[in-house]
């Protein structure tokens, strides 16, 4: 009675799109961190779904996305922290403006 | 249950689009919220129940305010962005690698032969005391190496966003 | 709710499916709403009059017998107040941030058991449920001062952001022992797992240590008395709902106050027992007196609640967190070790004088380590 495993699949894409074009097109800084958890997001159902239909009684599914949400938190906690030291700098979040490195 | 998860998948998608086209930023944070609860959604459907429960309290109850609090800190003076000014310069250049990569993943688990799986049966009782004994077990390592990043990243995020008061 | 469906297809057979199953999930909510709505309006009065004894006066007398319709009065004047809304205000997010107030408080009273088999929804990860969803309104908190685009609201928030954050740590370690006693996330698990003479968990020592530890988070997480700075009127305007008038500050006294309940009501679950209590076990009755257990408990909850707040001075911010993270936390933490002790210990004499002996001393070596550096004298910058 439940959905077939392809529903799934195709809405882990959808959603990992839809963060990648945001993180690709954003002009904000934190914008861009928004978008990236929502691929982190994308990626962490993903894993869920293919232990909720492919996972012979092994609970790994579950446990690597626990670990992959512990992960991701630390990582925005860190990315967030670059962004307000670099605001500071730069006195903006734009992304174009970021760019003493180039070249 | 397709209806279910049809409404939950349009919130989840809805949270994530609004997320990544809205102009104020607090708005586009309210957007990642909803899309973090249609996330702990599907996990509930998907009968992970302790990791529903784990997204709603790491995600919508730390991230999310860490996200505010960067907000806040990292305001212009001048207000919110102006005019066309969310998206930068070929924003549709963007838009079409997403689509393309999009495409290309939908091809390929059609392709795969997995499409068509039904779940594998129900999930029995007692999956929070196995991922109890598991994490002190089989995945304790792991769990060692997560206390150290957190540290490490509890630390760092505080040492970076300190001010620096001596380079007067 | 699943017995609801039963009920409902045992005495009408013919209804449809469809409409048993909403009927099944409305009609609890229905029922546990109009309850715990009508034990908030109650309460409120009891607690008017209860401070207004403490602080030797009468409280409200006016509105009826005895003041009884207070409530009612204080109802109607905040909904027919204008509702005024800062010209320079996020509109979308000034009107949401009191809804995101109430509803992870009304949310949680899903998983609190009234009594023998009056669980809204049984979840089998009903504690942690009950936790995830009270930190989800620390989001709510921070949007009411945000949105005012008014300085002191936004003090006023990042204070009360602060407070909630820094006491969820102590509260779920609290918890953590009575999961490790009762083995399970499951609220009706953890009551059933209190039964027996002496079988409540505050009856234990490290029970009664992470009582008084969850207790005293519980009344931090809602910003009541002592802990109420976000929000008291003479500290930063009101905090974060100075811009608020009329029902949305309605529903901000109404969600706090209701979340105040509805952790009273976790702890009556977690540590009283719930709803067991000598002839709660009765065939035919035994659902109605367990009911009366849970309240009177409940009560009892509520009685501290209000004791606390006409006794105990407020709480300054710089006391408030050092409160929480150098003496709640490292005691949270000592408590799970005491209750592990007191777990395998070889027998139950050793185990209670080893976890007491240890809980003794951890609480006097951390009330002595902090005396010093929370209550010293204020120096102040310019005047000394």
């Amino acid at each position: 009675m439940s959905v077939p495993l392809g529903y799934y699949l195709v809405l882990g894409a959808v959603l990992f799109a839809v963060g990648l074009c945001g993180a690709l097109t954003r002009k904000n800084a934190i914008a861009v961190l928004m978008s990236i958890e929502i691929m982190f997001n994308a990626a962490i159902l993903n894993f869920v779904v293919f232990w909720y239909y492919l996972h012979n009684g092994a609970l790994t599914g579950q446990m690597f996305a626990l670990f992959a949400i512990a992960v991701a938190a630390a990582e925005s906690a860190v990315g967030l922290a670059l962004v307000i030291s670099v605001y500071r700098h730069y006195k903006s979040v734009d992304v174009d403006e970021m760019k003493a490195l180039k070249g | 249950m397709t209806i279910v998860f049809l409404t939950m998948s349009a919130v989840t998608v809805l949270g994530a689009v609004l997320a990544v086209t809205l102009r104020n930023l607090v708005h586009c944070l309210l957007a990642l919220v909803l899309f973090f609860l249609g996330i702990a959604g599907h996990f509930f459907l998907l009968r992970a129940d302790f990791l529903g429960a784990a997204q709603i309290l790491i995600y919508i109850g730390a991230v999310a305010v860490l996200i505010l609090f960067a907000i806040m800190l990292t305001r212009n003076i001048t207000g919110t962005e102006g005019g066309r000014g969310s998206l930068g310069g070929a924003w549709w250049l963007g838009v079409g690698i997403a689509a393309a990569l999009a495409g290309l993943m939908c091809a390929a688990s059609r392709r795969s032969g997995l499409a068509e799986k039904l779940p594998y049966g129900a999930t029995e009782e007692g999956v929070v005391k196995e991922i109890g004994r598991l994490l002190v077990t089989d995945w304790v390592v792991p769990l060692e190496i997560m206390a150290v990043l957190l540290t490490a990243a509890l630390i760092g995020a505080v040492v970076i966003a300190l001010e620096e008061e001596r380079k007067r | 709710m699943d017995a609801i469906y039963q009920l409902i297809h045992a005495y009408c057979p013919t209804m449809p499916d469809l409409l048993a199953l909403v009927l099944a999930i409305l009609l609890p909510i229905a029922i546990v709403m109009g309850v715990f709505l009508t034990v908030f309006a109650l309460l409120t009065w009891v607690e008017r009059k209860a401070l207004g004894r403490i602080q030797n006066r009468r409280g409200p007398n006016r509105v009826g017998p005895v003041g009884l319709f207070q409530p009612i009065a204080d109802g109607l004047k905040l909904l027919t107040k204008e509702d005024i809304v800062p010209d320079a205000a996020d509109k979308v997010v000034h009107f949401l941030a009191p809804v995101l107030v109430v509803v992870p408080a009304f949310l949680v009273l899903a998983v609190v058991p009234v009594a023998r088999g009056f669980v809204p929804v049984d979840l089998n990860i009903g504690v942690l449920f009950a936790l995830a969803v009270s930190t989800a309104s620390v989001l709510a908190l921070f949007m009411a001062g945000w949105a005012s685009h008014n300085k002191f609201s936004l003090l006023g928030a990042m204070r009360g952001v602060a407070q909630v954050v820094s006491y969820e740590v102590p509260m779920v370690l609290a918890a953590v022992v009575v999961l490790m006693a009762a083995g399970s996330l499951s609220s009706v698990t953890i009551v059933e797992a209190q039964r027996g003479l002496g079988g409540w968990f505050v009856c234990k020592p490290w029970g009664f240590v992470g009582f008084v530890i969850f207790q005293l988070c519980a009344m931090a997480e809602v910003a009541r008395t002592p802990f109420d700075l976000p929000e008291a009127e003479s500290e930063i305007v009101a905090g974060y709902h100075t811009e608020y008038s009329g029902f949305k500050f309605a529903l901000f006294q109404m969600g706090e106050y209701v979340a105040a309940i509805t952790m009273g009501g976790i702890t009556v679950t977690m540590f009283l027992g719930g709803y067991l209590g000598p002839g709660s076990d009765l065939p035919k009755i035994g659902w109605l007196i367990s009911a009366c257990w849970f309240f009177a408990k409940f009560g009892i909850i509520v009685v501290i609640n209000i004791w606390a707040r006409g006794t105990w001075p407020r709480v300054r911010v710089d006391q408030l967190l050092g409160f929480a993270w150098k003496l709640l936390l490292p005691l949270s933490l000592v408590n799970i070790v005491a209750m592990a002790v007191w777990h395998f210990s070889p027998s139950k004499l050793v185990g209670w004088v080893a976890s007491a002996v240890l809980l003794a001393v951890a609480i006097v070596a951390l009330v002595r380590l902090n005396a010093g550096a929370a209550f010293e004298k204020r120096s102040y910058r310019f005047t000394s």
